[in-house]
């Protein structure tokens, strides 16, 4: 018996190849979450990520960080402490379904005032610092509380928003940490004149003024 | 075109090949050990309020905190072997059951943000009360006298370690930085928002 080394053509070859491919690309296939939201580890995801998307959220909350650090001890433990229990206060009543007047003026207003305060150093009593956050806080908290999808698993959706919002303060604190050489102070400032302007303009966009 | 056919066949005879993977070991003798030490660390209700009694113990004296580590675990399993005897799982019992565990996390929570060396009897007395408490919602009947001896074991273990875990790390968080008391205050106050978000709820949807 004689064999013969067959010669494969470019076209053959190209077959193989596309052939192979698409069976590994199968292989690779993820499992389909068509109800992602849902359950403990839905809840999770779902209350870490609303305060991430929302970006509104996400200034504010970190520049309640940086208001701490540029005040220093103890606004710096008392502000991040303040907001979460203040904001799961805020969360109840949202999930109570008691309407707060002006949430989203409030959360918009939150960016800007707190990107203010750090822009322009303002350094009032700490009593007085920490009511100006838990009032943010209320409308904040209502908002996460009142968009809790009702698949998930609640204690899952509060500790993924808490969790979220604690670690978004702690970016705050650790970037706040700046203030301690002098040109980090600037930069500081700079800092939150971006985000009192990126307030700015969430406040147009809500009360209507940009389309 | 045969060398094609070979490698898709090969391919897809890879495809079928793979075997159930057994995470949980449920078939293997100590199968009902790890079901005890998953269950409660697959629950928040007791691994947020576990981690704040570690929390909290990490802020006592090494003396009472060692206390703790043995009177917990302890508390755990004559609350699960209470709640089997007695059955004490059922109907409104449970509902109970569930608030009070709820107001374990806001009480060690507070504890926690309060970061104060308490009187021996009251830290004692949360760990036992809450362990007692934690330990009857982590109570399975139906289960053989080996297998339930296994589950208590895994259930005891599961509490030594996220206890001794979290006190441990705040010993060492707070003896070597300076911001480690305000860090685990921190998380207190993560611990206590999410109970009073989680209570309040189910405050809620019992009124409604």
């Amino acid at each position: 018996m004689k064999y013969t080394t067959k010669k494969w053509t470019t076209e053959e070859n190209a077959l193989s190849t596309k052939t192979v491919l698409a069976i590994a690309l199968i292989l690779c296939a993820f499992s389909v979450h068509a109800h992602s939201e849902l359950g403990v580890a839905g809840g999770l995801m779902s209350g870490f990520l609303h305060p991430i998307y929302g970006f509104d959220h996400l200034l504010a909350m970190v520049a309640v960080g940086l208001w701490g650090a540029q005040l220093g001890k103890p606004a710096i433990w008392v502000l991040p402490i303040t907001f979460p229990l203040v904001m799961a206060v805020g969360g109840l009543i949202g999930m109570a379904v008691i309407d707060i007047p002006f949430v989203e003026f409030g959360i918009s207003l939150s960016a800007l005032a707190l990107g203010a305060a750090v822009a322009f150093c303002w350094r009032p009593h700490i009593a007085f610092a920490a009511v100006v956050v838990a009032i943010f806080a209320i409308y904040h908290g209502h908002a996460h509380g009142t968009e809790l999808p009702s698949a998930v698993n609640p204690l899952a959706y509060g500790v993924g928003f808490v969790i979220s919002t604690g670690l978004m303060h702690l970016v705050g604190i650790v970037l706040g940490l700046m203030t301690r050489w002098p040109k980090g102070q600037k930069l500081l400032r700079g800092l939150g004149a971006v985000i009192a302007a990126s307030g700015l303009f969430f406040l147009a966009s809500t009360v209507g003024l940009l389309v | 075109m045969n060398h094609v056919y070979t490698k898709t066949a090969l391919l897809l005879g890879l495809a079928l090949l793979p075997q159930l993977a057994y995470a949980h070991l449920v078939e293997t003798r100590f199968g009902e050990f790890y079901s005890g030490l998953l269950h409660p660390l697959t629950t928040l209700i007791h691994v947020v309020a576990w981690l704040a009694l570690g929390f909290l113990a990490g802020f006592q004296t090494l003396k009472e905190a060692r206390k703790i580590l043995v009177l917990f675990p302890l508390a755990v399993v004559l609350g699960a072997i209470f709640a089997n005897f007695f059955d004490a799982r059922v109907g409104s019992a449970q509902a109970n059951l569930d608030y009070v565990n709820l107001a374990s996390i806001v009480i060690l929570g507070t504890g926690v943000i309060w970061a104060k060396n308490l009187p021996s009897y009251v830290v004692l007395g949360i760990a036992v009360f809450f362990g007692l408490t934690h330990g009857m919602a982590n109570a399975n009947a139906n289960l053989s006298a080996n297998g339930q001896i296994l589950y208590l074991a895994g259930i005891m273990v599961a509490a030594y370690l996220l206890v001794c875990l979290a006190s441990a790390g705040v010993v060492l968080l707070t003896q070597k930085h300076d911001w480690g008391k305000t860090a685990v205050r921190a998380l207190g106050s993560w611990i206590l928002a999410v109970g009073i978000i989680f209570s309040g709820f189910s405050l809620l949807t019992l009124s409604v």
